[in-house]
C-alpha cells in the first residue's frame, strides 16, 4: 500500500470521525457567520457600497467574508481527534501498524482539506444573502475554497504540532488562541494602506495578511495574480514547513 | 530452537524534571517460537515499557531486540508487519464500528478492501461480535472492547502477538474468553507475549514466564521450574502458588503488596 493510499484509508476514517461529531462542526460554522453578522452590523453603515472604493460597488459583508473564512478553517479539531486517540491507545495501535509515518500526519490533514472545502462553499452560501457575489467567477471561487482549505491544512498541522508534543487537550486548545491576535493583526477591518503605521507593520510581518488579501481580492476584483501569488506561496512555505515538523515529531514519538 | 522474540541488555531510559529514569536496566529475554510466555511484574516495574520497546512503540536506549527473526530498531517496518499489539488500554476509535476498524487495520496492513471486508466478517465471528459488529464502539462493554482489540491485532495473522495486560478490568467470564482465544491462536502457532498482573492467568496460559522488578529481569522459567526452585530453596512441605514465586521474587511480603502505592514518574 502507497503512502498515498495509506493517507486515503486514515483520511476517510478521520472525516467520518467529524461526520459523527456534528457537535464539533456546528461552531466552526456559527462562530464565523456571528462574526460576519455582528462586524458587518456595526460597520456596515460606515462603509457604504456606494461610497466606499474599497468595497468594489459591494457591501461590507463581502470585506468581511475572509475573516470569517480564515476563522473557519482555523478551529483545529482534528488535533482533539488526534489527542483523543493518543488518550484512548488508537495512535499507539495506529504506529504499531506498518503505516508510513508521513501517512499518519497526511491522512488527518487531508480530511481537514476535504472538510475546510465543504465548510467554504457553505459559508459563502450562507452569505449570499448579505449581498455577496465572487467578482472573480465560477474559477475564483474554486480558488477561494482551495485557499481557504489549504490554510485549514496549514493551522490543523500546527494545531497537530502541539498535540504531538504536549498530549493535552487543555494545552492544545489553549495553543489554538494563537489563532486570534493573527486574525486581528491583519487588515480585517479596512485595506492595509488606511491601518495606522504600528497596524500597518504588523499586518505585513503577518502571514495571515497575505492569506486573507488573496481571498478578499476573488471576492471583490478580478484575479489579482500578485495577491493570489502571495497568498498562496505563504500556504504553501508554511505547509511545507507543517509537514515536515508534523512527520519528525512523529517519528521521535516515544 | 527458533527465537520469536531475543533481547540483549535492553535498556531504556527516560530524562524527566526529576532527572533520568532508568525503567528498564538491561533485560535479557529468550521467547521461543510458538510458546506463551508471561512478563510479570508489579506495577513500575518496567513491563510495559519493555512491550512497547519490543513493538517498535518506543525507542531503545541501549541493548538489542530482534522479534519475528528482525533487528526492531533497524526494521521497524518489517518488524511492524509481523506482529500484532493490543496494548493496556482498548487502543479502538469509539467513533467507528467494530467492522469499520478492523477494515480499517486490514487495509492498513496492506489488504485489499474486498478481502478486507471478509476478513472483517471472519474475525467479528471468531470473537462473538457478529451482532455488534455494526454498532459504534463507544456502544461496547469493556470485554467486549477487548475482543475486539484483540481481533484488530489479528487482521494480519502476525507471527508474535504481544499483549498488554489483556484481561485487566474484566469480568470472569469475559476474561475466560479471551483466556480461550488466547489458546486458540496460539494452537495455530502464533508465538504469543503478554504481561499481566494476575498470576493464576499466567499460571493457566504460559509454557514459560518471567518476572521483572525494577528493571530488570528476577526470575525465568516455567511456572512449575519456579515452584519447585522455591519449594527448594524454601524448604516448603507444600507446593507454592505462582504469587509465593512473585512475592519472594520482588522482595515483597503479602501485606505490603496489598497497600503499596506506587508513584511512577515519567
Amino acid at each position: 500500500m502507497t503512502v498515498v493510499q495509506q493517507a486515503n484509508v486514515l483520511g476517510g476514517r478521520a472525516l467520518r470521525d467529524s461526520l459523527r461529531t456534528p457537535e464539533a462542526i456546528a461552531p466552526t460554522l456559527f462562530i464565523p457567520m456571528f462574526f460576519l453578522i455582528v462586524n458587518f452590523g456595526q460597520a456596515g453603515r460606515i462603509f457604504p457600497s456606494d461610497s466606499t472604493g474599497f468595497l468594489n460597488g459591494q457591501s461590507y459583508a463581502a470585506f468581511q467574508l475572509p475573516s470569517s473564512l480564515l476563522l473557519a478553517a482555523s478551529f483545529g479539531t482534528a488535533a482533539l481527534f488526534l489527542i483523543e486517540d493518543i488518550e484512548g491507545g488508537y495512535f499507539d495501535k495506529l504506529r504499531a501498524a506498518p503505516v508510513a509515518r508521513t501517512s499518519l500526519v497526511f491522512g488527518r490533514l487531508l480530511a481537514e482539506a476535504v472538510k475546510g472545502a465543504a465548510i467554504t462553499v457553505l459559508l459563502v452560501l450562507l452569505s449570499l444573502p448579505f449581498g455577496i457575489s465572487i467578482a472573480s467567477g465560477p474559477l475564483g471561487l474554486v480558488l477561494l475554497v482551495a485557499l481557504t482549505s489549504a490554510w485549514a491544512v496549514v493551522f490543523s498541522g500546527f494545531m497537530q504540532l502541539i498535540a504531538l508534543k504536549t498530549r493535552s487537550a487543555a494545552a492544545t486548545n489553549s495553543g489554538g488562541l494563537i489563532f486570534f491576535p493573527l486574525l486581528f493583526l491583519t487588515p480585517n477591518f479596512v485595506p492595509r494602506d488606511l491601518l495606522t503605521r504600528p497596524m500597518e507593520i504588523a499586518a505585513t510581518f503577518n502571514p495571515v495578511t497575505y492569506v486573507m488579501e488573496a481571498l478578499r481580492s476573488l471576492i471583490l476584483h478580478d484575479f489579482d495574480w500578485v495577491a493570489l501569488g502571495r497568498g498562496f506561496g505563504v500556504v504553501a512555505v508554511l505547509g511545507v514547513v507543517m509537514v515536515i515538523l508534523n512527520v519528525r515529531l512523529i517519528r521521535r514519538y516515544d | 530452537m527458533k527465537l520469536a522474540v531475543e533481547a540483549r541488555g535492553l535498556v531504556k531510559q527516560y530524562r524527566g524534571r526529576a532527572g533520568t529514569v532508568d525503567a528498564v536496566r538491561g533485560v535479557d529475554l529468550n521467547v521461543e517460537a510458538g510458546e506463551v510466555f508471561g512478563f510479570l511484574g508489579p506495577n513500575g516495574a518496567g513491563k510495559s515499557t519493555t512491550i512497547k520497546m519490543l513493538t517498535t512503540l518506543m525507542s531503545i536506549t541501549a541493548g538489542m531486540a530482534r522479534v519475528a527473526g528482525l533487528d526492531v530498531m533497524a526494521e521497524p517496518q518489517a518488524v511492524r508487519r509481523r506482529i500484532g499489539v493490543a496494548l493496556q488500554e482498548a487502543g479502538l476509535d469509539p467513533r467507528q464500528t467494530g467492522r469499520e476498524l478492523l477494515v480499517l487495520q486490514a487495509r492498513l496492513f496492506g489488504v485489499a478492501k474486498q478481502e478486507a471486508q471478509a476478513r472483517a466478517a471472519e474475525l467479528l465471528e471468531l470473537v462473538g461480535l457478529v451482532e455488534a459488529g455494526d454498532r459504534r464502539i463507544k456502544g461496547y462493554s469493556g470485554g467486549m472492547k477487548r475482543r475486539l482489540d484483540l481481533a484488530s491485532a489479528l487482521v494480519h495473522e502476525p507471527d508474535v502477538l504481544f499483549l498488554d495486560e489483556p484481561t485487566t478490568g474484566l469480568d470472569p467470564g469475559s476474561r475466560v474468553t479471551v483466556w480461550d482465544e488466547v489458546r486458540r491462536i496460539n494452537a495455530l502457532g502464533t508465538t504469543v507475549f503478554l504481561t499481566t498482573q494476575y498470576l493464576e492467568e499466567a499460571d493457566q496460559l504460559c509454557d514459560r514466564i518471567a518476572i521483572i522488578d525494577g528493571g530488570l529481569i528476577v526470575r525465568e522459567g516455567t511456572p512449575k521450574q519456579l515452584k519447585a526452585d522455591l519449594t527448594e530453596r524454601l524448604g516448603l512441605g507444600t507446593e507454592p502458588t505462582l504469587d509465593d514465586v512473585f512475592l519472594d521474587a520482588t522482595g515483597r511480603t503479602r501485606e505490603r503488596a496489598a497497600g503499596e502505592v506506587q508513584e511512577v514518574t515519567v
